[in-house]
């Protein structure tokens, strides 16, 4: 179907930068999510390439065709909006129809598409409701049949789930990403929420100030984030103060209060330098202290229902923070050992 | 004391003050007017002894009246349909308008209600009068011969009472369209739709809540004018509410005076009822 890309988009309303030279190569089918805090640009880089907003710079490029240029209406684009923004004064079916009869789709085929959309969408039977008549998530459903009846080239989702409640959320981030699938359609993806962006991603676009910090995918973004404000706010992180004691063209020794660790990775920095060196919280596996060696102290613990969180102290004012499945479960004022998987451990680039 | 009841209560205390002040000042007078349409016509006294269906006769077997109220329903029609033509590009360019001397622009359209309807109305008459402002810049230029008749008819009541009730459709219908979730705009031009279309298709028919209550209070102001119509109708052309007034103040006819009121009260309410009900919007009722 249709390969995006953008080269060099930038876009100011007065003031710094809100996107501030985007490059981003999409292939056809694939689902990327530009994740970041509000204000990151995210959804304004959205707006760009939906055509609401034009850029000051740069261009978007549709199968290498240059659409920059064009009013949204003649991008044939399909968009899902965060309130749904559907017609409240057309039905459902209505609302189905609209992108046809702008084609000026025959009556007929508008009848049997959008009947056929409404199966694939689970909305059988309410073709004839308005929609203040349905819930939040049958909303949703006709926002996304909407968007998809017309087989637009490309499908933008503005952070569609923000205003389901938690398990809606995650029945219909299973059901967007397996009809994205199906129907095989390039996708833009906006949230601030991480895991949405980790699960259901084929890439992932982390965003700060208008910029894009890193691209990749999701178990690169979470597991080796390459600064630490991407580290962070993908996920929680130790941060572990460390100096390089030795480097090589694939390894790098550092010291830290942890003891010394390797890193398999590129050094970035000289013997001797200061760094951070981070451990996701999960990567730490705590077992009942045997003797007094390695030994933790848990000085705080909190139930999260899958998983407990742990603070853990190793040192006087260094501390740890742990997440655990709570098959062993810990006291605070317990003495603890600490195993960590050396893979674990990863350097974060000096940008952070 | 008892919270329980407190609670219960408080909701219909809110509506005592507007309760008292609809009992007394509207609910009484209308039932004073209403017992007033059957009583007996007297000489020289405001009316007599006994009562009678005899108002409402004389009413509805005078083709004069009739048409006079034809006329008044008519006028208010022309009246609210000038107002929609031209308030409603000023209300869609003061919803949408750039944000720059927005303030202003709110402002100029506010500002006739901040002059009285008598000189405004007054104001009418120095413009449209035979020897006004625009007869005799007309007739100076040689463009016409004789002064056009912009007076003392229904288009000039016409004229002013748009002049008069235009805010009235413009602030309905502005915050209407004020109300619009622009996305949902948006969705429509990333579904195809060009400028002229999300207008017509999406902005027009979610502004209509906004024009429909336009509609009925610049009808229902316009039917019951009295000081426009009297000062520039004149004797010529009158409205219900103007022989309503001459009935109570110079016939000292207070029964027919009556009957003539309750008429245009129901006749114009059973008009707005129409109205609403024709332009009833499905989606727009609330659950």
């Amino acid at each position: 179907m249709t390969d995006v890309s953008l080269r060099s988009l930038t876009k100011t309303f007065g003031g710094p930068p809100a996107v501030d030279q985007v490059s981003l190569d999409i292939r056809d089918g694939e689902f990327v999510s530009l994740l970041g805090p509000s204000g990151c640009g995210k959804t304004t880089t959205l707006k760009l390439v939906a055509g609401f907003e034009m850029a000051d710079a740069g261009s978007i490029e549709f199968d290498g065709e240059d659409v920059s240029q064009l009013p949204a209406e003649k991008r044939d684009i399909g968009m899902v909006f965060q309130n749904y923004a559907l017609f409240p004064h057309l039905t459902v079916a209505q609302n189905l129809a609209f992108g046809l009869e702008m084609r000026n789709t025959p009556r007929a085929e508008i009848a049997r598409r959008v009947s056929q959309a409404m199966d694939t969408v689970q909305l059988v039977g309410l073709g004839e409701r308005y929609p203040r008549q349905l819930s939040g998530g049958q909303q949703q459903r006709v926002a996304l049949a909407r968007a998809l009846v017309i087989e637009p080239r490309i499908l933008l989702l503005d952070e569609p789930l923000a205003n389901l409640d938690a398990r809606l959320r995650d029945e219909m981030r299973d059901f967007i990403r397996e009809l994205q699938r199906r129907v095989g359609i390039t996708t833009i993806y906006v949230t601030h929420d991480q895991a949405e962006a980790l699960t259901m991603s084929d890439r992932v676009v982390v965003m700060f100030a208008g910029k894009v910090a890193q691209a990749g995918v999701p178990r690169d973004i979470y597991e080796r984030p390459v600064s630490r404000a991407v580290a962070e706010f993908v996920g929680r992180v130790n941060l572990l103060p460390a100096t390089v004691l030795e480097t090589s063209n694939d390894t790098c020794r550092f010291q830290t209060f942890l003891g010394q660790v390797v890193v398999h990775q590129a050094a970035s920095a000289a013997v001797g330098q200061s760094v951070d060196v981070a451990l996701r919280p999960e990567s730490i596996s705590l077992l009942a202290a045997t003797d007094s060696v390695g030994v933790a102290k848990v000085i705080s613990a909190s139930y999260g229902g899958g998983l407990i969180d742990y603070r853990v102290e190793v040192a006087p004012g260094q501390t740890l923070h742990v997440q655990a499945f709570p098959a062993t479960r810990f006291a605070v004022g317990d003495a603890v050992r600490m195993e960590i998987r050396p893979e674990s451990y990863w350097l974060l680039g000096k940008t952070a | 004391m008892n919270p329980g009841r407190r609670r219960v209560s408080a909701p219909m205390l809110l509506l005592l003050p507007a309760l008292v002040v609809l009992t007394l000042f509207l609910l009484v007078p209308y039932l004073n007017i209403f017992v007033m349409s059957f009583r007996m016509p007297g000489q020289g006294v405001p009316y007599a002894e006994g009562w009678t269906f005899g108002n409402y006769g004389k009413f509805f077997s005078d083709w004069f009246f009739i048409g006079q109220l034809v006329n008044t329903l008519w006028i208010g029609a022309v009246t609210t349909l000038a107002c929609l033509l031209i308030g409603y590009p000023v209300a869609l360019q003061l919803a949408r308008g750039s944000e720059r001397l927005r303030a202003l622009r709110y402002g100029i359209v506010l500002t006739p209600l901040l002059v009285g309807i008598v000189i405004r109305s007054y104001g009418w008459t120095i413009i449209l009068g035979n020897n006004g402002i625009i007869n005799r810049t007309l007739t100076g230029w040689g463009l016409i011969d004789g002064p056009l008749p912009l007076m003392y008819n229904g288009l000039g009541i016409i004229i002013a009472l748009t002049h008069v009730l235009l805010p009235f459709m413009i602030l309905p219908v502005m915050s209407a369209i004020q109300g619009i979730d622009p996305a949902v705009e948006l969705a429509a031009r990333s579904l195809g739709a060009g400028r002229s279309t999300v207008f017509r298709r999406v902005t027009l028919p979610l502004s209509l809540p906004g024009v429909q209550s336009g509609c009925i209070l610049v009808f229902i102001l316009s039917v019951s004018a009295y000081v426009t119509p009297a000062l520039i109708g004149g004797l010529r052309v009158k409205t219900v509410a103007v022989s309503v007034v001459d009935a109570l103040i110079d016939s000292f006819q207070w029964p027919f005076g009556s009957a003539l009121a309750l008429i245009l009260s129901v006749v114009g309410g059973v008009c707005v009822l129409a109205f609403a009900r024709m332009t009833r919007m499905r989606w727009a009722v609330r659950r």
